[in-house]
């Protein structure tokens, strides 16, 4: 019992980075319908941030990892602006977005290694790594601090989604962007608006993960594919359904392997993946799907 | 007449020059097949240092048969397919009599490579036992088994530990170092509880860490090498896991030695002497502790020298990877910095081993035990 105790936490503080990741992830496939993987390259960028600010600017924790968001989710914007904005506006098919997404995240990560070499670049964190016993869980700051970002981010989002007109503009394009233009909603400003938060709920995470265990350039593939595999599975379109599936794939990966082998860790969060689509395409929460397309 | 002569004396400046182009002309160009990057960069720190101090020393000296010798040091990043494409361009474009290499499973991918063209493979770092007796494959390092087993037996014997739970890299190395704890240790009179499998390049390992907690056992045995070590020790630790751990010589680079977790860490230890000549030069030029693996790249290397110049005697200045290794074979042994290296039948080396306990970034030596081949 004790063990399965060890694993849930463990599962819940993993699954709160995996749901950062998919809260900005969902953001933005929702509203922009960009399969936009190099949300990675934000996550693996956001960490270098942080510790660039720390490390080489010499800036105190805090103030590094606040400058680390608002420079990540510059970047997300930018990104949106200089790249995928422009191939729109020539008429590129999603599939070409894809493939620049795919291009961009590659490139980005490669440049990361060549500047900072392929090893991990650690951060200083201090008390932060103290451990904590509750029962028979242990448990750092660090860890407790990343699932109160996840909770926090939620709700902010949430708040932000609901009452603010920003907030309001960007569910509308979400829910019918031609309605939304309609209306006199302006289109692209929406877009690099939700670059903008999306790329700031994934930072937190980059920046958790490095300060756990150093910045790394190629760490963000795997986590983008997560944070999609968890907004799938949470439903299109739905910030409680992206939420519940990061967290749910985090507990998948931890308790999984309680009673089976933990060589089958990846095999076996996938393949409850695929069972789960196969019986439920649209997810938790998410509506029903009629197009394949990327 | 002016016109004859001048012929003439080309001619014979011609006949003067020609012999010397019939023997090989330019550098001996070897190989070294080494984990430049990726997790065991440390070690390839040292291993390329090694190697590149020893070819300088040779150079100075004159060469080997008056002969400059190149190193072409090539990145395998403890993947075995960038090994193997690094051996095929070392083979077929630079035409190697002779290369250097690492690591247990990028050796082992290299080693058909090496035998089937007759280039000798000398292996200062990998540890596999599938490691000997392999054709034209050398290891100027003891296989695994051999300080696993007086690991083993220090552990059981002299501080009576009894029950064992092993964390393992997912490689050849950590397979078969495990194998070897596990059959050593349980030969011993003691217990393997439980055992988990990691990637070597991962930085989370606490899901599995959980479970050997809760499997229990007085022992951690970590079978695992490069930097991952230093993060298995510091999550252990944080997870209250508490007993002691031990592990090979192996994981004996500076990230491990300055780990929190690693502190009290069991170890074997193979010679080296910090304040020797060699290791003082080498933290003069690289700025960094010399360690075990430095000395064995430059053993190697040396090695190389005495065999490729007892080979051009033979065949009259003629150098082959044939040669290199008929040479090495007749002579057997080789006069090292770390005293006198012996290959056995089964083409790997026998050393001394020490074992101890890792305190404050230094391994603390009990005893010196004499290794059995």
């Amino acid at each position: 019992m004790d063990l399965a105790l060890q694993l849930l936490a463990t599962g819940l503080v993993v699954g709160s980075l995996y749901a950062l990741c998919a809260l900005g992830w969902g953001l933005i496939y929702g509203t922009t319908l960009h399969f936009h993987v190099a949300h990675g390259a934000v996550f693996a960028l956001a960490a270098y941030y942080a510790y660039v600010g720390q490390k080489l600017l010499h800036l105190p924790l805090i103030v590094a990892v606040a400058a680390a968001v608002l420079a990540a989710a510059a970047t997300g914007l930018l990104i949106d602006l200089l790249i995928y904005q422009q191939l729109e506006r020539r008429g590129a098919f999603r599939t070409s977005i894809f493939i620049s997404s795919l291009g961009l995240l590659i490139v980005l990560e490669n440049v990361l290694a060549v500047v900072f070499t392929p090893d991990p670049m650690r951060m200083d964190i201090g008390a932060l790594n103290t451990a904590l016993i509750i029962g028979p869980v242990f448990l750092t700051y660090l860890h407790i601090l990343t699932v109160c970002l996840a909770v926090s981010g939620y709700l902010f989002l949430m708040a932000f989604l609901k009452w603010s007109r920003w907030g309001q503009a960007i569910r509308a394009v979400s829910s019918n962007p031609e309605m939304a233009r309609t209306v006199g909603v302006n289109l692209a400003k929406v877009h690099l608006l939700t670059y903008a938060v999306g790329s700031a709920l994934a930072a937190p995470a980059g920046i958790l993960v490095a300060m756990d265990v150093g910045a790394e350039p190629f760490r963000g593939t795997r986590f983008v594919l997560l944070a999609s595999v968890g907004v799938i599975m949470g439903g299109i379109g739905s910030i409680p359904g992206a939420m519940l599936g990061g967290i749910f794939l985090g507990l998948l990966e931890n308790l999984g392997i309680w009673k089976l082998p933990s060589e089958w860790q990846s095999a076996i969060s996938f393949g409850v993946f695929l069972v789960f689509i196969v019986i439920r395409p649209r997810g938790f929460f998410g509506r029903t799907i009629h197009s394949a397309e990327i | 007449m002016l016109k004859r002569l001048s012929a003439v004396l080309l001619l014979l400046a011609l006949a003067a020059w020609v012999p010397g182009a019939h023997a090989q002309q330019g550098p001996i160009k070897i190989g070294a097949i080494l984990p430049l990057t990726g997790s065991g960069a440390s070690y390839g720190v040292w291993m390329k240092g090694g190697a590149e101090m020893a070819a300088e020393e040779i150079n100075a000296t004159g060469g080997i048969g008056g002969r400059k010798l190149e190193v072409i040091y090539e990145d395998h990043a403890a993947d075995a397919s960038k090994a193997v494409n690094a051996m095929r361009r070392l083979v077929e474009v630079e035409k190697i009599p002779f290369t250097l290499t690492s690591y247990s499973a990028p050796t082992l991918a290299i080693q058909p490579i090496g035998a089937q063209n007759k280039v000798v493979m000398m292996n200062g770092g990998g540890q596999s036992d599938n490691l000997a007796n392999k054709d034209y494959l050398y290891n100027n390092i003891p296989v695994v088994s051999n300080e696993v087993g007086v690991l083993a037996a220090w552990l059981t014997k002299d501080k009576k530990f009894k029950a064992a739970v092993m964390i393992v890299a997912n490689d050849e190395a950590g397979r078969n170092s495990a194998k070897s704890f596990r059959e050593k240790f349980t030969a011993d009179g003691g217990r393997v509880l439980a055992e988990e499998q990691v990637a070597l390049d991962g930085n989370d390992f606490r899901a599995q860490l959980a479970k050997l907690k809760a499997a229990g056992g007085d022992l951690l045995f970590i079978s695992s090498y490069g930097r991952n070590v230093a993060i298995i020790a510091d999550q252990a630790r944080e997870l209250g896991i508490t007993i002691p751990m031990a592990a090979t010589s192996w994981v004996q680079i500076p990230e491990v030695m300055k780990a929190k977790g690693a502190e009290g860490l069991l170890t074997t230890r193979l010679p080296f002497n910090p304040d020797s000549p060699f290791a003082r030069k080498f933290k003069e030029r690289y700025k960094t502790d010399a360690g075990f693996f430095a000395v064995q790249y430059y053993s190697g290397t040396k090695i190389f020298a005495k065999a490729a110049e007892e080979a051009m005697k033979k065949a009259g200045g003629k150098l082959d990877g044939e040669g290199v290794k008929n040479a090495i074979e007749s002579l057997k042994a080789f006069d090292t910095i770390s005293g006198k290296l012996v290959f056995q039948p089964n083409h790997a080396a026998v050393m001394d081993i020490e074992v101890g306990v890792l305190k404050g970034g230094k391994v603390e030596v009990e005893k010196v035990l004499k290794a059995n081949p």
